[in-house]
């Protein structure tokens, strides 16, 4: 009995032992399952981001769909079991292409059947009933073999949305029951998911870039045009209708097409043939003056190329260098000018000089009257050539900002009467009287030399430039303006309206005016720096030619003024 | 002796060419603009023109292209005197029919009064 009774207690300590040992296994198990588990998770998740990984790095900077797709599909084998995988995508005109890759040879009802498959999910995401003319299809990978009896016998389908536009649907079957759940799904849809947000950034980055781009062409002063290989406009800018001058009269708004631009320098350039010798022998072609018109243009021909650096069109800059021509035309001008005026004095020295030595040497002597105008002569030019001179500086002083002046109280009625004075002998040669209307006194800040020189030119020319009537010098003060007015008056040959506005800048006036009268008009740029400098202005007023003319010019009374001219 | 029409604005070198060409026993008509020289020249039919380039109302050039076209001025013979040396004017100055140019800084007097005796004795001969 108590044998008994210790067999039971034994056998119970034993169950006991046992359910508790068997009790630790199954947790133990349990817990190494769950381990084992989470440790697979975690090696598909380092795989599934090696993956995407290697699918960005092959995608790279590829907008291409089909591409991205391909490169999908091909990596898909390390993540998911299957033994087709597919692509579908319907394409305009109702023609669809069907791509498969093979992993396990199966057979052709096997591929009908994804293809069938894919099509009904695309009616479903579509929600309409398709029926596709053709599909182009490509099948690849392992060998079809219509032997195997194998059918689909699970699968899943997932559309591919990139920048929200779907573009195709891939498919994923086996051969095997219950292959694919929630889980594999997801790994598909993260990988799509992840290529399509890449090409969207893409896509944004490569828009915003083109926008900068054709932003900058498109504010550009100069004209641009690419053109193709195949002699097409592809890119060009507003600004090449106002500098080729075609008139799209018709419609102002239809693009321009390479005929245009041809037919705009047709008999100037052979734009057509330039391009071709620019692309051909790969280098910039500058055509310096291609002259249109009133425009003179500087063209230059590139090859443009892509980041293979294969030469995929070619551009056309059309620089507007009228301005420049003008400009150094003019300058040409002036200096031709300003040699002239300055060789002219010192031939006059020179010869005198000469013809006084030799009538010294000659035996028979010569007269004093003679002797008297040769040196008379040689004064007057030296003086001519030293006013040039000094007015040449004078200029060069005001253009560099270095005028200095030396402002002090004056009286400007004075100074006035002082130039009259010493101007009448010159006026009374030519039969000329000279009247001065002017208050006592109106004495404000000046230079005095300088605003002696500005009254002495004006006088000079009001003589030079009339040969009867009167000078009428007029000094006032413009109280509400704050000013005192120097006009001075005359009855000369006057000036036309177009010469007006040009009297006092350096090269216009070079070009006008009688050159018998002599002088090169640089005393009127010299007045204008001297009275700016002051904070005055000059002007000149005339009804026209011969009908006379008043030049004025002003100067503030509080003393106000830049003591540097600019 | 030779008539001569010195066509020169300025006053001072016109003077002093004038009486070199006294001195040398010729007879300088002087004008002082382009068009008076063309008028004198027409009038005159001188023995030579000394001409200058840069003068008002009508400028050397235009001068000696006119005299060339026409049949009494066509063959007398024109020195030009000019202060415009570059290469524009100077060819300008070769093309529309100048006898010879002298650039008149670079000259003395004598220097163009041998040239006109040049001139003169290539006209007649």
């Amino acid at each position: 009995m108590i044998i008994n009774i210790l067999l039971i207690i034994d056998f119970l300590i034993l169950a006991i032992v046992l359910s508790a040992y068997i009790y630790a296994s199954v947790k133990e198990r349990r817990y190494l399952r769950i381990k084992a588990g989470q440790s697979l998770e975690l090696q598909q998740k380092v795989y599934q981001a090696e993956v995407l990984r290697e699918i960005s790095e092959r995608i790279g900077y590829s907008l291409d769909t089909a591409r991205i797709v391909d490169i999908i599909i091909s990596s898909l084998g390390n993540l998911l079991d299957y033994d087709a995988v597919s692509y579908m995508v319907l394409e305009a005109d109702n023609k669809a292409a069907f791509k498969c890759r093979v992993e396990n040879s199966v057979n052709h009802d096997f591929i009908e059947e994804v293809k069938e498959k894919m099509l009904m999910s695309y009616e479903a995401i579509l929600n309409q009933k398709l029926v596709p003319k053709s599909v182009d299809e490509s099948v690849t990978g392992n060998i079809l073999d219509d032997n195997l009896k194998v059918r689909v016998e699970s699968f899943f389908n997932l559309p591919v949305v990139i920048s929200q536009k779907l573009v195709g649907l891939i498919n994923v079957a086996s051969v095997h029951k219950g292959r694919y759940g929630s889980e594999q799904a997801s790994i598909l849809y993260t990988i799509i998911n992840q290529a399509a947000t890449a090409v969207d950034k893409l896509q944004e980055v490569l828009e915003s870039e083109k926008g900068k781009l054709s932003a900058i062409i498109y504010s550009l002063t100069d004209g641009v045009i690419t053109v193709d290989l195949e002699n097409r406009l592809t890119v060009y800018n507003p600004v090449i209708k106002d500098i080729l001058e075609i008139k799209s009269a018709e419609s102002p708004d239809k693009p321009l097409t390479m005929f245009d631009i041809i037919d705009s320098l047709a008999g100037k350039v052979d734009l057509r043939t330039k391009i071709e010798q620019a692309v051909a022998e790969n280098k910039t072609i500058t055509l310096p003056e291609v002259l249109l018109k009133d425009k003179a243009l500087e063209m230059t021909i590139s090859p443009v190329k892509d980041n293979q650096g294969n030469t995929i069109a070619a551009s056309v800059l059309f620089h507007d260098i009228t301005t420049e021509k003008t400009l150094e035309k003019t300058r040409q001008e002036f200096t031709a000018m300003m040699v002239h005026e300055l060789r002219a004095p010192l031939t006059a020295v020179r010869w005198s000089s000469e013809s006084l030595l030799k009538n010294l040497a000659a035996a028979s002597g010569i007269e004093p009257a003679k002797v008297k105008d040769t040196v008379v002569t040689i004064e007057t030019a030296s003086n001519n050539m030293l006013e040039l001179v000094n007015d040449l500086l004078d200029v060069a002083k005001i253009e560099s900002g270095k005028f200095e002046l030396n402002v002090q109280d004056y009286d400007l009625v004075e100074l006035v009467n002082e130039q009259v004075k010493a101007f009448r002998p010159q006026a009374e040669i030519k039969h000329l009287t000279i009247g001065v209307s002017a208050p006592d006194k109106c004495v404000l800040k000046f230079d005095k030399i300088r605003i002696g020189q500005v009254l002495g030119n004006l006088l000079s020319n009001a003589i030079k430039y009339s040969d009867a009537g009167e000078i009428v010098v007029n000094v006032g003060m413009k109280q509400d303006e704050n000013k005192a007015v120097v006009g001075i008056k005359d009855t000369g040959i006057g000036v036309s309206h177009e010469d007006l506005a040009q009297l006092f800048s350096k090269f216009k006036q070079l070009k006008t005016g009688d050159h018998a009268k002599k002088g090169t008009g640089l005393g009127l740029v010299v007045s204008r720096g001297i009275v700016e400098a002051h904070g005055g202005r000059i002007w000149a007023e005339s009804a026209g030619e011969n009908l006379g003319s008043t030049f004025a010019f002003s100067l503030p009374v509080d003393g106000k003024q830049p003591a540097v001219a600019k | 002796m030779a008539k001569i029409v010195v066509a020169e604005d300025d006053k001072l070198i016109s003077g002093s060419l004038c009486d070199a060409l006294k001195a040398e026993s010729h007879e300088p008509t002087p004008a002082y603009d382009g068009q008076e020289a063309l008028d004198k020249i027409k009038e005159l039919i001188p023995d030579l023109v000394l001409l200058d380039i840069m003068m008002p109302k009508m400028d050397g050039i235009s001068v000696l292209t006119e005299l060339r076209a026409n049949a009494p001025t066509a063959e007398v013979p024109v020195i030009v005197l000019t202060n415009i040396g570059d290469v524009e004017t100077i060819s300008k100055i070769v093309s529309a029919g100048a006898a010879d140019y002298l650039l008149k800084s670079d000259q003395s007097v004598d220097d163009i009064i041998t040239k006109v005796k040049d001139v003169l004795a290539r006209k007649a001969v």
